[in-house]
């Protein structure tokens, strides 16, 4: 358990953003974990299972408690302008290449949980779990075209969360990522 | 492609390369603990507390076979034992504490006598249409309240669940 706890609780804790959420269903996997114990004790698999197992949690719970931007957000859903992408590229290339990994891991972090649901959930499954967009839309119960909007515009989002004014006044600490609109590497 | 289509590519790149260099988050110290206590209740609980999945198959194979055959029986008793009920209410010969029941066995063998000719004067056609009406309506019924569930209780879970 030791070995995987980690694992599956950033697992969990990537799609809620809430750690006492993550933690109850990180409880759940390990305990269909021990009912399945026999089976898992020897499989090379098991950490691929307990991530299975995990995600799939999560995505109940979720899904449980889905809220009503499913129901209005397609309806109201804009299109990102061209200056947002590369506003927002630009403040990702800054970020990488300027920051310290820890300094870079935290403020990516917390931009991610502060993602409202609707983005934070497929653009999680996007990049940390691999699906397609149609797996995510499947899964999810949306459309295609919203699966790709959110994607999109969580990612474009998570970069305004990134400048210091996304969380407010910077430490004095952080070297400013902000880039001059149309900056290139 | 055009230089939306370039933007986006390298934001999709450079933002996967962000989130995959993420490290793990570290479990919480307690989470360990909870899961050994949970197994350990669980473990504790008295066998028929347990799901029937995890009954000792000398008791699960019975218990199904037994709920098998018992719902039949339990109709086929009910019928009998009505039909008994009547017929001995509505004897002639019956006297003392059975001929006070006697005038409510014939009041049931008449109702049961008139359900029996409304129900057979009634076309087929319309029994079967009411039955799918009740089956919509029930569906509908049970469609309106899981849509209120979930759009009214998960307010409450959502200001819960939000990130502080």
């Amino acid at each position: 358990m030791r070995a995987y706890q980690d694992m599956v609780f950033s697992t969990a804790l990537r799609l809620t953003a809430n750690p006492a959420q993550a933690e109850d269903i990180s409880q759940e996997v390990f305990l269909r974990a021990y009912e399945s114990f026999d089976n898992l004790r020897s499989s090379p698999k098991a950490g691929g299972w307990l991530k299975t197992v995990a995600t799939n949690l999560t995505l109940n719970h979720l899904t449980r408690h889905r809220k009503r931007w499913r129901l209005f957000s397609e309806v109201f859903s804009e299109d990102t302008r061209e200056e947002e992408l590369e506003s927002a590229t630009a403040i990702f290339d800054t970020v990488l290449t300027e920051l310290e990994t820890d300094e870079r891991s935290a403020l990516i972090g917390k931009a991610l949980e502060r993602l409202p649901d609707h983005q934070r959930i497929p653009l999680v499954l996007y990049h940390y779990e691999e699906m397609p967009y149609q797996d995510i839309a499947d899964r999810l119960g949306i459309s295609l075209a919203k699966v790709k909007t959110d994607i999109l515009r969580g990612r474009v989002a998570m970069a305004a969360l990134l400048t210091p004014s996304g969380f407010g006044a910077p430490d004095g600490r952080r070297r400013s990522p902000t880039p001059t609109p149309g900056a290139q590497p | 492609m055009s230089s939306r289509d370039q933007f986006d590519e390298k934001l999709e790149r450079l933002v996967g390369q962000a989130l995959q260099e993420q490290p793990l988050r570290r479990a919480p110290a307690s989470l360990e603990a909870r899961v050994l206590g949970e197994i350990a209740a669980r473990a504790r609980l008295p066998w028929w507390r347990r799901g029937i999945a995890s009954w000792p198959a000398a008791v699960r194979v019975p218990v199904i076979a037994g709920c098998a055959v018992c719902v039949p029986l339990v109709w086929i008793a009910s019928v009998w034992l009505a039909t008994r009920l009547v017929s001995v209410a509505t004897h002639p010969g019956n006297s003392g504490p059975l001929a006070s029941m006697r005038d409510t066995g014939r009041a049931i063998a008449s109702l049961e006598t008139l359900a029996t000719h409304i129900v057979q004067s009634i076309p087929r056609e319309w029994l079967l249409g009411g039955l799918i009406a009740t089956a919509t309506l029930y569906a509908a019924l049970f469609a309106l309240v899981a849509l209120g569930y979930s759009l009214l209780y998960p307010r409450t879970e959502y200001s819960k669940a939000q990130p502080t």
